[in-house]
């Protein structure tokens, strides 16, 4: 699972003076699912062009199965032709005028492979994609779910040495994307594909990746297993983005065998075992944690790990309630099971679990 | 890599890559030096073949001739007079055919689309059957009822020539445009003020004219400007009767015994400024793309005024101009091409076929069917590959310095009146070595037509890559296809609506286009356009019609062929988006 397929080391792309992709390394290793998740303008599809050579990088090196594909110092750009990748395009790009067999076949024939083969090998991939016995219909005749089975098709139809996948599902409807979501990732098990995948949808990402590369304006901000981005993002961007965030403001106290964060009510949450050093008594912090993780207590005493607070709204969501509070002087949002509704005025407790808390400075 | 859209970065110049440099160049020499040889040979004082010597003479020889302000001032004169009454008409059929219920509003729209095609030059010779006042059919048969003595109508009158005008190409184009403006204009807008309260008629003028007015105002300007560009009603009304605008004056120095290389240069010199003023201004104004994206419509309103019994009025209206301005001539034109003598109905056998024998005889018609039809063959195939290379080149996402440039070079004809280019090229062939392959030869007027045909070709390919997006190119490259290979299986495939299209346009333009060959042809080039006018001049109506009626019919055939098979939709001037694109998700 180790050895290297794609690096980049310091890759640098500027559209007229602002720089979309900014110094960026990072390497995917064999058989890996790769997710570049961000907001749109991220420069993430721009990373996946510049894997394709649709794009030309202005600085650093970007190297596939140890051939050099980009490297501007050097004067090196391999047109995408000469990479032997698969890519899926967000709108699918499907030549109208062909037909699906002779669209999944294209690759092929490009490659100049034999008819025999080019036919066992379309049909192969159509079987693989579940459109099977489609090979004559126009391309203009598919539903969009077809459309993108038939661009998954011609993107692995000659065993490429990575696969690109730029938003493949945003098109879909709600249900088909979950499907589609699962059958991917079967896919991607089966034949052992080594997949790039763009989205900036944070549970597609979740579901799917291996790892995930958390990017925004341009830069990496966290690469990591979605366990890892998710409990434990590392900045403030990364815990924003992939669902909602409970923030308080303290300061550091106590000795380096036991801290604690002081909220200003005079509360405290434990700091956890395995914070960075850098956060030393006296140090202001942010404490993050997931609203999950987050359990709400009617009023009473304050114990270790508690905030006290006041509901101030209430909202009927549905599959549970959402309440904004306000406690140690900041607006919480929480949501909370149906369970044991709280009115509006309510003193109440926010229990913290000290084993889900991330202290950022 | 030369050939491909991904190159590696390699040698520069100023910025420019070695592609972009010789591309540059080509055109820069195509679209610019016939301008700059017109300006350059207007102070030449030595005719074309001799050494050069400069001076101003031929400035003040030109305008010290009161017969050139005169040409210059009428043409001002003819173009804003024709513009009312023909932009007044094309406001009101499209707005009835838009926005009214008036029946039968699509064959209206039709028919108007079919009538722009209908070539002027023989519709013109048509209006010379009907009204000359010798044989004219409407003067005899008006002089055969008791008091009326003299001749009513005259065609060889400046009225004449804005009569003519009125049935010909520019009205039915400004319907085109226009309509499609109309029927988009948004329902939602008409219906927000109608639900805010407003009546039908306030709706109409607090809402749909000022919404539209500044679209009517572009399509205004835009018709004043080609209207300065009219040279064939012109130069078959006017020339008789002495009534010259700039470009027939140019037509008639070049006529004289020595030609007036001089005065003509200089004369067009000064029009091209003019024009080069209005053009700027217009751009400037209305911006270089709106007016395509002002053509493609999308979305209906369905409310629609309701004209009550006034909409049978209309109808009739619309059906009477249509029936006197297109059909009346053109059954004239049949008429006489099959009578032995023209206007001469008593004769004991007046009908004979004999014109049409004594045509398709004569080894002059014969070799120039051969040099039109190569000629406009040359013209399409040429303008195809030049100008969608050029359009892919503008529809590039990459942002290339060289592509405003090489937009502005293809958008320079525009400008250049056909008389006017023919006029530059014509001083160019002349002092190249390579005249012999371009002075007086197909190939010579082949190539001025295409440079004609740049604008509109060049924007209709950019639009048409435009429509088809990136990504179906993209995801070729990535497959592994080279460039070319890409370009021959993906791309032109995808384009080839657009490229028909524009491929019949410039075909049916160079079949019927005078101003330019009649300054670069010779007997052996001597294309239908010229032999209709060689005909006309020497008195042969008979088989002048005969040749105006085959001209027209070949237009027509080809029209009918291009409706059939879905092309020719102006009002989509990227042809056919629905069929070449594959985005249903």
């Amino acid at each position: 699972m180790s050895d290297v397929v794609l690096e980049f080391r310091d890759v640098l792309k500027r559209f007229g003076g602002t720089t979309i992709v900014d110094r960026v390394s990072f390497t995917v290793n064999r058989g890996e699912f790769f997710t570049l998740l961000g907001p749109s303008g991220c420069g993430k599809t721009t990373t996946l062009r510049l894997i394709a050579g649709l794009e030309v990088p202005d600085g650093g090196e970007i190297v596939l199965d140890g051939q050099t594909l980009a490297a501007p110092a050097a004067g090196i750009c391999l047109p995408p032709d000469k990479r032997n990748l698969g890519m899926m395009f967000q709108s699918y790009a499907i030549w109208p005028h062909l037909s699906v067999f002779e669209n999944v076949a294209f690759p092929l024939r490009v490659r100049r492979v034999p008819e025999p083969d080019i036919a066992r090998k379309v049909t192969e991939a159509l079987e693989l994609v579940g459109l099977a016995g489609m090979e004559g219909r126009g391309a203009t005749q598919l539903s969009g779910g077809q459309q993108q089975r038939v661009a998954l098709a011609r993107a692995v139809v000659y065993t490429p040495s990575l696969l690109l996948l730029d938003e493949p599902l945003s098109n879909l409807d709600v249900k088909l994307r979950e499907q589609m979501r699962m059958e991917l990732r079967a896919l991607q098990r089966r034949l052992d594909l080594t997949v790039i995948y763009v989205t900036h949808d944070q549970s597609e990402a979740m579901s799917l990746s291996d790892r995930v590369a958390v990017v925004n304006k341009g830069r990496f901000e966290q690469v990591g297993t979605p366990q890892e981005i998710y409990e434990r993002p590392r900045k403030r961007f990364v815990g924003d983005f992939l669902g909602r965030t409970i923030i308080v403001r303290g300061i550091v106290r106590g000795t380096a065998s036991e801290r604690w964060v002081e909220l200003p009510g005079a509360e405290r949450i434990a700091v956890p075992p395995e914070t960075d050093a850098g956060v030393t008594e006296g140090t202001r912090v942010r404490v993050l944690c997931r609203p999950e993780e987050v359990t709400l207590l009617p009023g009473g005493e304050s114990a270790p790990n508690q905030v006290t607070g006041r509901i101030e709204t209430v909202t009927y969501m549905g599959d549970h309630l959402e309440y904004t509070i306000r406690a140690a002087e900041l607006e919480l949002l929480m949501t909370a099971s149906k369970k044991t509704p709280q009115p509006v005025g309510a003193e109440v407790r926010l229990q913290f679990d000290p084993q889900a808390v991330t202290i950022l400075p | 890599m030369s050939d491909a859209p991904i190159f590696r970065p390699g040698f520069r110049l100023l910025g420019f890559s070695a592609v972009e440099i010789v591309v540059l160049a080509l055109f820069a020499f195509l679209m610019v030096l016939p301008v700059v040889s017109l300006f350059v040979g207007s102070f030449n004082i030595a005719s074309p073949t001799q050494p050069a010597a400069y001076g101003f003479r031929n400035w003040i020889t030109a305008f010290s001739d009161p017969k050139t302000l005169d040409a210059l001032g009428l043409s001002f004169l003819f173009s804003i007079v024709r513009l009312g009454p023909s932009l007044l008409l094309g406001v009101l059929v499209a707005w009835l055919i838009a926005r009214t219920d008036m029946p039968g509003g699509h064959v209206v729209e039709v028919a108007c689309w079919f009538a722009f095609f209908v070539p002027d030059f023989p519709l013109t010779l048509a209006w010379i059957l009907l009204l000359d006042p010798n044989y004219g059919f409407l003067n005899t048969a008006l002089m055969s009822l008791p008091f009326i003595e003299e001749a009513p109508f005259d065609p060889y009158t400046f009225w004449g020539i804005v009569w003519v005008h009125m049935g010909t190409g520019g009205i039915w184009f400004k319907v085109m445009l226009l309509t499609p403006l109309f029927r988009r204009m948004g329902a939602t807008l008409e219906e927000a003020a109608r639900v805010a309260g407003a009546n039908t008629f306030t709706t109409l003028r607090r809402v749909t004219i000022p919404v539209l007015s500044p679209m009517i105002f572009a399509v205004g300007v835009l018709g004043f400007i080609r209207g300065l560009e009219s040279f064939n009603t012109e130069l078959l009304l006017g020339l008789p009767a002495g009534i010259y605008i700039y470009g027939t004056r140019i037509y008639d120095y070049l006529q004289e015994e020595p030609a007036q290389y001089g005065a003509a240069t200089a004369l067009g010199s000064v029009f091209l400024v003019v024009l080069a003023v209005l053009a700027f201004l217009y751009r400037r104004y209305f911006q270089a793309d709106r007016k395509f994206a002002v053509v493609t419509g999308q979305g209906y309103s369905t409310m629609r005024v309701r004209l009550g019994r006034w909409r049978y009025v209309a109808l009739s209206g619309v059906i009477l101009y249509f029936a006197v301005m297109m059909v009346l001539p053109l059954v004239f034109l049949v008429i006489g091409s099959f009578m032995r003598r023209y206007g001469f109905f008593n004769l004991d056998d007046p009908f004979t076929f004999s014109h049409w024998q004594n045509l398709f005889r004569d080894p002059v018609f014969l070799g120039s069917l051969t040099n039109s039809l190569m000629i406009a063959g040359m013209t399409a195939v040429m303008g195809v590959i030049a100008y969608s290379s050029v359009g892919y080149m503008l529809a590039s996402p990459h942002p290339v310095r060289s592509r405003g440039i090489l937009e502005f070079l293809c958008w320079l004809p525009w400008v250049i009146p056909g008389i006017l280019l023919g006029l530059g090229l014509l001083w160019i062939f002349l002092a190249t070595p390579l005249s012999v392959f371009l002075y007086g030869t197909i190939f010579g007027i082949a190539l001025a037509l295409t440079i004609q045909d740049s604008p509109v070709s060049t924007q209709a390919f950019k639009s048409g890559f435009l429509q088809l997006g990136r990504d179906l190119e993209e995801a070729a490259r990535v497959s592994g296809a080279s460039w070319r290979y890409t370009y021959f299986r993906i791309l032109l495939p995808l384009v080839a609506p657009v490229a028909l299209t524009i491929g019949m346009l410039n075909f049916g333009s160079a079949m019927t286009t005078i101003s330019i060959p009649v300054l670069l042809y010779s007997a052996q080039s001597r294309p239908l356009s010229i032999l209709l006018l060689e005909y006309s001049f020497s008195g042969e109506l008979e088989r002048g019609a005969a040749l105006g009626l085959l001209i027209t019919v070949i237009i027509c055939a080809m029209i009918v062929v291009g409706r059939r098979f879905g092309l020719l939709d102006l009002s989509q001037s990227g042809g056919g988006r629905d069929k070449t694109r594959g985005d249903a998700g």
